[in-house]
């Protein structure tokens, strides 16, 4: 039996966050009910909105059932009291990567607008200092070339090593998001569950969950451009790492990894008109769409956009071609180092999450 | 008493398909010429303006003093056919003849011809109505009680211009309302808990010229009837008062927190809602404070029904620790929060507070541990079971109502008003609020029902109203309610009285005391006009004016009975006029159809049946005799209590009877229905006519 100790301030730290009105919740069961993703035994939402308002923060952050939810609004859109069950849930997840997330300041300047400057102050300090250390901290003359700015060396040992870094604090969090989920949620057999590796990863790509959302079926499409388009991306800069190594780099504006390139960009671009659209239109969906939501959308379009341009302005010899460059690294900086603590974090929490409920058998 | 003077009129109505279904020209000849003399008339639509100015025309030229008036059913059309100075029976051919039996049959034309002889028979034996008006009326009133609901009662019986007489048993006016910290919020005004403003209340009671306030006083003795109850008060000056009515406000009592030692009651920190209220006027409040909601009630084992104010007052005080310690932590576990009416606004309000936490659950145990109690709730929302730590456990007990003993009644039935389930004094709660089952006695407030202040505020207003009402029909000599208007009144011919007391025993109103020798003695303005004690009577000594065993027996006897070769059954229903009567009338109006061989009697009261209407109408041939009235039970529908509870028993004599007439036992039945029953109603009726179908005819019949 558990000792309920109520953390007021958790609580209220949620109920800024998602704009409920916690309290006024009064566990019908219309979330629950409505959700096509809820499993049968013990669903969600309807205990993680008690538990939002008891503040019950151990129950809540390492809880796998909030990243089993899509976000598709179904249950704000039927519930009663007007307490947005999912702005609650995507609450939830925030604090979740602050709980989890080392060094923990970083989830702190990322979650707050007033403290945006601080969080890019940060990596335009850091690129500053590699520039200066490889003394490369001028506008090259000539035509453009980037390599002449940030060598290809120096930009692929000290990103690589940062991001490296980066990920291996994060991955201990996962760690202990594990055990926790583990202790809240144990396998209903008890027994050692197999990880489902395949089948999961297939239910990721394939999108499949999306479907049953009856808010808002259009998000699937829009989720699956960004994502294919986002992996795409990634392939392309990994080639791209390997090519400027081992041959000549940049490639031509014909060779198929850089037309994959831009057909990637391309797809972000559909994917994120279609949901920043959403965002404003459907209100009473989204309900609040908060500072991390748009931070996550915006930085993700100022990424790919930024380099969109950067490529223009190689081919096109433009004059701010290597200012372009460096707010692009910037960018480049902030969304993949903050990654796991924005949330884009999803991309790690969820995915562990369903290697979690699928090996307890729990969908 | 004397016969209804003046000559018998026959009006019949031809609308509204009663002269499709009937030849109302044969009906009119074949009655005319039963009864000699009998001025009949008949009218295409007798409620018309026209058919009313001709019926008018034809009783003052005949002079007549009773007229049946066949038509529709005597719950429609009642201003149309009143005519003063005359005795209007009403027969109804059009919902339970022309709507319910074939168009044109032979049958049909009997039973509508039947019927308007039984209505002419009970011209023929009722009698002149002489109001009974008691001796020394007053108009004066008594209010029990100084809680909010006898404030207002006062306040408003003073207001409207009757003397109000307010007594109160403690040293000042206010009672529970005096004693506590906070109120809720106006509903409609401004979210927040309100200082308590009972004493403007008071202040105004007892600066009024029209109340006369006695304080530390108890009734120790009422006796009379509506109109003239005299009233002995127990105080310094023995004060004794004449009063027309009584409204009864002594409201209630915590639930003993001695049996709540379940949940932790006897602990260090454990309290109830009362003490709660104390406790923040005078001592501090701990960081963590724990309502425990439905403590107690909604359970078998204590007091099985919701108290309806605890959640609200719960949530209350919720507020009354945050309140004076803004770092406190308030946790309120309930079966359901019923927060009634208004109140719905102020829960909404306390959920403002994210220090008030609120789940539902049961409680399984409340154990002290080094200065802090330690709660094991179970069955919660949070999960299955669960530990929660407060220094502090209120207990959300409910209400018990006080005793009605205090009005020391002296009458034969007892001190105090019989009460309905849960010891509460209410009467009929549904249809009739404030009615006690004493008349010219109203009860208001908690001691009638549970309620939170603003509705037993609005109870004294409603139960003074009452007051008044009964005041003024005893002045015209009226029943109160339900037979409102009512002018008629039990007569006792006392020299045939066996003093078998079955009447005072049966009667649910206490109507009746007794003298010295233990010889009924009525009091005919405590009566409700039910004629329970006309059904009770063995030597059938007991009438009104136009309902007596004459009356009803020559309805009876009126009816033409074929022989029992005919294969045409006769089956006599007694139907309730409370109910079963409108369920027939329903029944009437969706058009379902019923046996034409039916007969039927309407009776003021299943209990009124007299056991000498079934011999008479065994005797008199008919094969059948069915009894409709309203439910019985404790959540009764009965407008007379326990009118169909006696009939029951009654019933079971009855079977015996029969048994010895070496008859069926199948020849009487009872049913029951509520008044929305008519496609059940129905049913009953066809079904006992296949009953009586498989029994063959009575008999008697050819005796």
């Amino acid at each position: 039996m558990r000792l309920i100790k109520p953390d007021i301030e958790f609580k209220r730290e949620l109920g800024q966050l998602s704009g409920s009105q916690l309290n006024q919740c009064m566990q019908c069961g219309n979330c629950s009910a409505v959700c096509s993703l809820a499993p049968d035994d013990r669903p969600f939402p309807r205990k993680e909105m008690i538990w939002s308002g008891w503040g019950m923060k151990d129950r809540l952050v390492g809880n796998v059932d909030i990243w089993l939810c899509h976000q598709c609004g179904d249950c704000s859109s039927y519930c009663p009291r007007d307490v947005k069950p999912a702005d609650v849930i995507a609450a939830v997840r925030q604090k979740t990567y602050e709980h989890y997330m080392r060094p923990r300041f970083l989830s702190k300047i990322v979650s707050k607008p007033s403290l945006l400057p601080l969080a890019l102050a940060i990596p335009v300090a850091v690129i500053i200092a590699i520039l200066s250390m490889a003394g490369t901290f001028k506008i090259p003359a000539g035509p453009v070339d980037y390599s002449a700015f940030f060598p290809h060396a120096w930009l692929n040992s000290t990103f690589t090593t940062i991001t490296v870094l980066f990920y291996a604090l994060a991955s201990w969090g996962i760690g202990s998001f594990w055990k926790d989920m583990k202790r809240n949620t144990p396998s209903p057999q008890g027994e050692k569950g197999r990880v489902p590796v395949f089948k999961v990863l297939g239910e990721i790509l394939s999108h499949a969950n999306f479907s049953g959302c009856g808010s808002q079926k259009v998000r699937k499409y829009a989720h699956m451009l960004v994502f294919f388009g986002f992996a795409l991306l990634i392939l392309v800069t990994l080639y791209a790492i390997w090519a400027s190594i081992t041959h000549n780099y940049p490639l031509p504006l014909s060779h198929p990894f850089k037309i994959a390139g831009n057909v990637a960009s391309l797809m972000i671009y559909c994917g994120l008109g279609i949901m920043i659209f959403h965002r404003l239109v459907n209100k009473s969906v989204f309900g609040k769409s908060g500072y991390t939501d748009w931070l996550l959308l915006i930085a993700i379009a100022v990424l790919t956009l930024s380099g969109s341009l950067v490529q223009m302005a190689r081919f096109g010899n433009w004059d701010l071609a290597y200012h372009l460059y460096f707010f692009h690294l910037v960018v480049v900086w902030f969304v993949i180092m903050y990654l796991p603590f924005t949330k884009l974090g999803h991309v790690f929490y969820r995915t562990t999450a369903l290697f979690y409920a699928r090996s307890i058998g729990r969908k | 008493m004397s016969e209804v003077k003046g000559n018998r009129i026959l009006a019949v109505c031809s609308g509204c398909s009663i002269g499709k279904a009937l030849d109302v020209e044969q009906l009119v000849q074949t009655i005319g010429g039963e009864n000699e003399g009998l001025y009949c008339m008949q009218h295409p639509a007798l409620c018309s303006e026209a058919g009313v100015q001709q019926l008018q025309g034809v009783i003052e030229e005949n002079t007549a003093g009773s007229v049946a008036v066949a038509a529709c059913s005597p719950r429609v059309k009642v201003e149309q056919f009143r005519f003063d100075g005359s005795y209007i029976e009403r027969v109804n051919l059009r919902e339970q003849v022309a709507w319910v039996m074939d168009d044109g049959d032979e049958d049909t034309q009997t039973c509508a011809e039947d019927q308007v002889r039984m209505a002419l028979a009970k011209l023929g034996s009722i009698k002149d109505v002489k109001p009974y008006i008691p001796e020394n009326l007053s108009s004066e009133i008594l209010v029990v009680g100084g809680g909010i609901s006898g404030l207002h009662a006062a306040i408003e019986g003073a207001e409207a211009g009757y003397r109000v007489h307010l007594l109160e048993k403690g040293n000042r006016l206010g009672g529970y309302a005096g004693r506590i910290h906070r109120l809720l919020p106006d509903p409609g005004k401004k979210m927040e808990l309100r200082d308590p403003d009972i004493k403007l209340l008071s202040d105004r009671v007892e600066a009024h010229d029209g109340i006369d306030v006695y304080l530390e006083s108890t009734v120790a003795g009422i006796e009379g009837e509506p109109g003239n109850f005299k009233v002995r008060l127990e105080n310094v000056e023995k004060t004794n008062l004449t009063v027309g009515s009584v409204v009864l406000s002594t409201g209630w009592k915590p639930y003993k927190a001695d049996n709540l030692s379940y949940l932790g009651y006897g602990q260090k920190g454990v309290l109830t809602l009362e003490e709660f209220e104390k406790h923040v006027e005078i001592d501090r409040v701990p960081d963590r404070v724990m309502f425990i909601l439905c403590a107690g009630s909604r359970d078998k084992d204590h007091l099985p029904y919701c108290s309806s104010y605890c959640c609200t007052a719960a949530l209350k005080q919720a507020l009354y620790v945050r309140e004076k310690n803004p770092n406190a932590q308030v946790y309120l576990v309930y079966r359901d929060i019923r927060t009634t009416g208004f109140q719905e606004g102020f829960y909404k309000m306390v959920q403002e507070d994210d220090a008030i936490f609120l789940t539902k659950g049961s409680i399984a145990s409340v154990v002290s541990k080094d200065d802090v109690l330690q709660v094991i709730v179970k069955d919660s929302l949070l999960d299955d079971e669960v530990l929660i730590e407060s220094e502090m456990v209120v207990l959300a007990s409910g209400m018990v109502p006080n005793s009605s003993d205090e009005l020391n009644l002296n009458y034969r039935l007892g001190k105090g008003i019989p009460q309905i389930e849960y010891d509460f004094s209410d009467s009929h709660f549904i249809c009739f609020p404030y009615e006690t089952r004493r008349t010219g006695i109203y009860a208001s407030g908690t001691v009638r029902a549970p309620m939170d202040m603003e509705s037993s505020a609005e109870d004294g207003a409603g139960a003074m109203m009452k007051a008044i009402q009964c005041v003024e029909s005893v002045k015209r000599g009226e029943a109160v309610h339900p037979r409102s208007g009512d002018m008629t009144w039990p007569e006792l011919y006392m020299e045939r009285c066996t003093d078998c007391k079955r009447c005072t025993e049966e009667c649910p109103f206490g109507a009746y005391d007794e003298t010295e020798k233990g010889t009924p003695l009525p009091n005919p303005a405590r009566c409700r006009r039910c004629g329970i004690c006309v059904g009770s009577c063995p030597e059938r000594v007991i009438g009104f004016s136009d309902y007596s065993i004459n009356s009803v027996s020559a309805m009876i006897k009126s009816v033409s009975m074929p022989d029992e070769f005919d294969e045409k059954p006769r089956v006599l229903v007694f139907v309730c006029e409370n109910d079963a009567y409108p369920a027939l009338d329903a029944a009437g109006l969706h058009r379902l159809a019923y046996s034409p061989y039916v007969r039927i009697i309407p009776v003021r009261c299943l209990g009124s049946v007299n056991k000498v209407w079934i011999s008479d109408a065994l005797s008199h041939g008919y094969d059948g005799i069915l009894q409709i009235g309203c439910k019985p039970g404790d959540d009764y529908q009965c407008h007379f209590i326990h009118g169909s509870e006696l009939t029951e028993q009654r019933g079971e004599n009855m079977q015996e009877t029969l048994e010895t007439m070496m008859l069926e036992t199948e020849r009487i039945q009872t049913s029951f229905v509520e008044i929305t029953d008519h496609h059940k109603i129905t049913e009953i009726i066809n079904e006992y006519m296949e009953v009586l179908e498989d029994i063959g005819p009575n008999p008697f019949k050819s005796m």
